[in-house]
């Protein structure tokens, strides 16, 4: 059993749950607590899929792999297949579904990133800077790569619970977390260790849909309507 | 359709998977000891990653790509060993040829007495040694692509400081 990596989840589960609490009426909170948790249900799943297909494992003879999500997710993979899943099951009011569950989202993500703390993964590249800690037995002290990005996640969080009132477009909030959640990847990833190449250029082009379909929200919000025919 | 679209899916996974690694002819793995493997890490002169692996383990499998890929990226400043336990011999090389871990030096261990030997306990395990042998970190249980490249990295920094 992978202890770090469950008290991550019910870290990211409870954050994202406590700001629907206070985002959410009350008789939408559920629905929309279970599309989240179904979303991160969908991507860890096809995301662990796909890292092991990638990785030259079959995941039809191998079937009992899929559940070793430490063994690796690609996020990219994972990213998009949960996105998917939320739109899916939020189509009847799509936008404003989706707006709903966004500060949220944030808030579960933040949640997941200081799970660190419980799966010994937080530190990324070396630093100078005083804040610097060092690894058990290690002899360099290194960035808390994922305790910054959970900063990060907290304080978009903060920022579109605020502007949810603000925003009248159906969409934009949504659309904003999107961009806001990759950036804020895409930012921390040069401070982080891996082993190949990094999914940069998907956190890239989440920032380019979220910021595209923000404009084009904008735009569409801003053409005048047609009169509905006598 | 729906049914179809399935099938079509766990085709499409299915050829993913398959062949990805090439086939090899992997050699028997050589017999070791305690006292061999304690020979072997103080007399390297490159930091050691020991990972401790089983053919029968299902959580091995999972990091075995990931070895795969470290040995291949640092390979030339870090030796990898691997040790397999409690194991036969045709178990092992199917694994080694399955994942393609040919870049690793492998070890067999029928008795599993070497992990405890060196600190640890159950599979998988994967241990950080200096040049010269002195223990630096171990990870009990399957390891991740983070902490991975932050053990080899301390290993790396501790070499060249």
């Amino acid at each position: 059993m992978e202890f770090g990596l469950l008290a991550a989840a019910l870290l990211a589960f409870g954050s994202a749950w406590g700001l629907l609490r206070l985002t959410v009426a009350t008789e939408q909170r559920r629905p929309a607590f279970d599309r989240m948790i179904s979303a991160a249900v969908v991507g860890l799943f096809v995301g662990r899929i796909a890292a092991m297909a990638l990785a030259g494992t079959n995941p039809i003879t191998r079937p009992l792999d899929v559940l070793i999500v430490r063994g690796g997710v690609d996020t990219g993979f994972a990213a998009t297949a949960a996105l998917t899943w939320l739109a899916f099951a939020g189509r009847g009011d799509l936008w404003r579904n989706l707006d709903a569950v966004a500060p949220a989202s944030l808030a579960g993500l933040a949640g997941w990133h200081l799970g660190c703390l419980f799966s010994g993964t937080c530190l990324g590249t070396t630093t100078s800077l005083p804040w610097g800690l060092t690894a058990a037995g290690g002899v360099v002290a290194r960035h808390s790569t994922e305790i910054y990005a959970a900063l990060a996640f907290v304080a978009a969080a903060a920022l579109v619970a605020a502007a949810r009132r603000q925003v009248t477009v159906p969409g934009i909030l949504a659309a904003a977390t999107l961009a806001a959640a990759a950036f804020i990847r895409l930012a921390t990833e040069p401070l982080r260790l891996g082993i190949g190449t990094g999914p940069e250029w998907w956190y890239a082009s989440g920032v380019a849909v979220g910021l595209g379909i923000v404009l084009y929200r904008v735009v569409n919000a801003r053409r005048p309507r047609r009169p509905p025919p006598s | 359709m729906k049914r179809t679209l399935v099938v079509l899916a766990l085709i499409v996974i299915g050829a993913c998977g398959q062949g990805s690694v090439p086939s090899v002819d992997v050699p028997p793995l050589e017999p070791t000891t305690p006292s061999a493997i304690r020979e072997l890490l103080e007399s390297s002169d490159r930091p050691v990653v020991v990972n401790v692996w089983a053919s029968w383990c299902v959580p091995c499998r999972s990091e075995a790509p990931l070895l795969r890929q470290a040995a291949a990226a640092h390979g030339d400043a870090v030796r990898f060993v691997g040790i397999d336990v409690r194991d036969t011999q045709d178990g092992a090389r199917s694994f080694i040829a399955e994942f393609g871990l040919t870049a690793l030096e492998h070890y067999f261990d029928p008795s599993g007495a070497v992990p405890g030997d060196l600190g640890g306990r159950g599979v998988p395990i994967t241990f950080f040694f200096r040049a010269g042998g002195d223990l630096v970190s171990i990870h009990h249980g399957v390891i991740d692509e983070r902490t991975l490249a932050l053990g080899i990295d301390e290993l790396l920094r501790a070499g060249s400081g």
